[in-house]
């Protein structure tokens, strides 16, 4: 091929590095979203989140606490439909539909804080690890060893022993489980797109080793971990309802793993609306940030293999 | 070469090696040294092109990682950017040993002992280009990010000024600036290659390491390159180190050739000379194996037999394994017998152990007396080289045991032949051919 006679067209004056970016961008979230199921997905997590984000708008806040699940004393495991109480109530009075709803927000919240610490510390651990290599990297790596081998429900069992059941100790017990697979990933990654020739051409021209690190090693490196973030945004809500389902939680919490707890007494008497909704909505919500994530995983990262 | 008053040497090697350690076991033991570079020597001029030229495994590439700074060198030292007399100087200095003098010069020059300024000015100056043109470019930066990521380094642009530089690069390596905002996959092999260069002469290096840069590309993309390289060769008079496999590539390019035989340079001299005359063995058989540079198909012929392993290079001449003119005094040794046995599967197995005395002078055990016997007999055999037997001065038969004890050689040393020539080997010329 000839090198300029092949040129493609000349490209109006007015592009900027800027204007590319941001049509590559485009692009590409284009080619992730062409996929049905994952646009599926998207939209599903675009309702939660709605819901999560609008709850006060949706169902009038719990006083003084929204978090806390409003009692109906005067209606008692009514089923759906029932006047005041569009999902029914369970057999404390608990509105069902306030728990949907204000259960997204606690969801949320959870993977939110969750991913963002886990993610920020197994990003930082694992790319000090695989990008200085050496002694540093033995180290780091027999710490994340250690907590590779904590069982995590066990774990979180014993944080609320020692610290007491709370929602706070379940984000404290899955951000300290959940870090190391980060780190794993990221290590791996780092260690694999440090060997490009790109990187040895910036230590060439003499650029710093954070300059290298931040423009050529991170940004090729950090895929999977977006992935993988993705996929524990559902997989953190699943776990931390397993955690509030066996009462590491505060009893009366609006949460789905709560309700779920709450209401399976009442299923074998017929009363299957306070634990199906809340346990529809578990599902839904890590079904749909799978099913986006396995989306970006095949668009930006195709060479990984999908579970 | 141009004859200047003032020749600088852009780089100086001495004596220089690179070894990786082999490790080994669940306590990752250091059980050998891969020998990639080992004990190199040469003078780089400022302006010249120098190929240096080998087989994959060579230790070409290390070489030129570790003159770009990308390795430290295990010993020996790179030095650079001196005048002749301080040349003069630093080679006095090095066979003086230790002294006040070198730690000076080290100080100033040495690129592994360099200060912080004197590391910078080196690393502005030095440049390289790789070969794999789809790994020497960060696939998420634009060209526009790439070429101008040095001028970014050392600050030597912003803004409009930096678009407008990188644009005036871009069109030195044949490019324009339609391709700024593009990315490296938008490319073919050849551009992608121009943006390597493009990227490389920025800072207006003094020396660019060129790395196989042709080697991946289509023989026609090639010439291209090639031609550019020395049109920006001619009009701003850079130093090339320019490694390759591939010697018409060098003849069209270098000034000046060292050939590269495991670790070592087998020959150097200047480009023309050393085509037309060889005098090493392996410099004749690289160029016999290249078929366009023959002429005749009779002439053609690659080489036999296979690089040694570089974590034991062979003693005297490390060619004299698969040399064709190999004499009784080229190194031949234990090695080269247990060599011959290997490819005799059926004594081989019966070699139960060597008892090395020295690399030339061992007790091959085996397990029963006629394999021992068999041995003696083959090393009388055809399948043995004649300069090989001859170099055997005793081979004695135990009940088991088969002692043998060759001649021993020193380390066959890169000598001058005249007309800025070295080479490395016990011949002073090559025998005639017919």
């Amino acid at each position: 091929m000839s090198t300029t006679s092949t040129s493609p067209p000349l490209t109006t004056s007015h592009e900027s590095a800027f204007r590319v970016r941001l049509r590559r961008m485009g692009e590409t979230s284009g080619r992730v979203l062409s996929n049905p199921t994952t646009l599926g997905g998207l939209v599903i997590i675009v309702v939660m989140v709605g819901m999560a984000v609008l709850a006060p708008w949706l169902v009038e806040p719990n006083t003084p606490n929204a978090s806390q699940m409003p009692r109906d004393w005067g209606a008692i495991a009514v089923p759906p439909g029932s006047p005041g109480h569009l999902l029914g109530t369970t057999n404390t009075g608990g509105d069902v539909l306030y728990g949907v709803i204000w259960g997204a927000r606690t969801s949320l919240r959870l993977s939110l804080i969750v991913v963002t610490v886990t993610v920020a510390i197994g990003v930082a651990v694992g790319s000090l690890a695989g990008f200085r290599g050496g002694r540093l990297d033995e180290i780091l790596m027999r710490i994340v060893d250690v907590f590779l081998s904590i069982p995590e429900l066990i774990f979180a069992l014993a944080i609320a022993a020692v610290l007491g059941p709370s929602f706070r100790n379940i984000i404290l017990a899955l951000a300290i489980v959940f870090w190391v697979k980060y780190a794993r990933i990221m290590r791996a990654q780092v260690m694999h797109v440090k060997q490009n020739d790109y990187v040895d051409a910036s230590r060439v021209i003499g650029d710093s080793s954070w300059n290298i690190f931040r423009k050529d090693v991170l940004p090729n490196s950090i895929t999977p971990v977006v992935v993988q973030a993705t996929l524990d945004m559902g997989n953190i809500v699943l776990v931390g309802a397993t955690l509030s389902f066996i009462g590491l939680a505060e009893a009366g919490l609006a949460e789905w793993g709560v309700l779920v707890s709450e209401g399976q007494a009442g299923i074998s008497g017929g009363r299957w609306w306070a634990s199906t909704f809340p346990g529809l909505m578990v599902f839904l919500w890590a079904l749909a940030f799978n099913l986006l994530g396995d989306g970006i995983r095949d668009v930006l990262d195709p060479k990984t293999e999908t579970r | 070469m141009t004859a200047a008053t003032d020749q600088r040497t852009v780089l100086a090697v001495r004596d220089l090696k690179k070894h990786f350690p082999i490790k080994d076991g669940a306590l990752q033991r250091v059980v050998g040294q891969v020998r990639a570079v080992d004990g190199v020597s040469f003078d780089l001029l400022r302006g010249e092109t120098l190929g240096l030229v080998g087989e994959s495994g060579c230790g070409k590439t290390t070489l030129g990682r570790v003159l770009a700074g990308l390795e430290k060198p295990t010993s020996g030292g790179v030095y650079f950017d001196l005048s002749e007399q301080q040349r003069t100087e630093l080679d006095q200095a090095l066979r003086a040993g230790q002294g006040e003098d070198l730690a000076q010069l080290e100080a100033a020059h040495r690129v592994d002992r360099l200060d912080a300024t004197n590391w910078r000015r080196f690393r502005r100056n030095t440049q390289m280009v790789f070969q794999d043109s789809f790994s020497s470019l960060n696939p998420r930066h634009l060209v526009s990010d790439i070429v101008g990521r040095p001028l970014r380094v050392y600050k030597e642009a912003s803004g409009s000024a930096l678009t407008e530089r990188v644009v005036g690069l871009l069109e030195q390596v044949g490019l324009g600036r339609q391709h700024l905002y593009r990315y490296p996959h938008q490319f073919s092999g050849g551009q992608r290659q121009r943006i390597s260069i493009a990227r490389a002469l920025a800072l207006d290096p003094e020396l660019v390491i060129l790395d196989e840069p042709t080697s991946a590309l289509d023989v026609s993309v090639q010439a291209q390159i090639l031609n550019l390289l020395h049109e920006l060769q001619q009009n701003r008079g850079f130093t090339f180190l320019f490694i390759t496999h591939d010697l018409s590539v060098v003849r069209h390019m270098a000034d000046r050739i060292a050939v590269m035989y495991l670790g070592r340079i087998a020959e150097s001299g200047e480009t023309t000379g050393l085509f037309d005359d060889p005098i090493h063995p392996y410099t004749e058989a690289l160029l016999r194996a290249n078929p366009d540079l023959t002429g005749d198909d009779e002439g053609f012929r690659g080489l036999e037999g296979t690089v040694p392993d570089p974590a034991r290079p062979p003693q005297g001449c490390r060619f004299h394994t698969r040399c064709e003119y190999a004499t009784p005094d080229c190194g031949w040794e234990i090695d080269d017998v247990v060599l011959q046995l290997e490819d005799t599967p059926a004594l081989f197995d019966k070699l139960v152990g060597v008892e090395r005395r020295s690399p030339f002078d061992a007790d091959l055990e085996f397990v029963d007396a006629s394999a021992a016997a068999a041995l003696e007999t083959a090393l009388h055999g055809d399948e043995v080289p004649s300069s090989m037997k001859a170099a055997i001065e005793q081979v004695s038969v135990g009940a088991q045991t088969v002692s043998i004890k060759f001649r021993e050689v020193n380390e066959v040393l890169l000598t001058p032949r005249g007309n800025d020539r070295l080479a490395a080997c016990v011949l002073d010329a090559l025998p005639s051919r017919d």
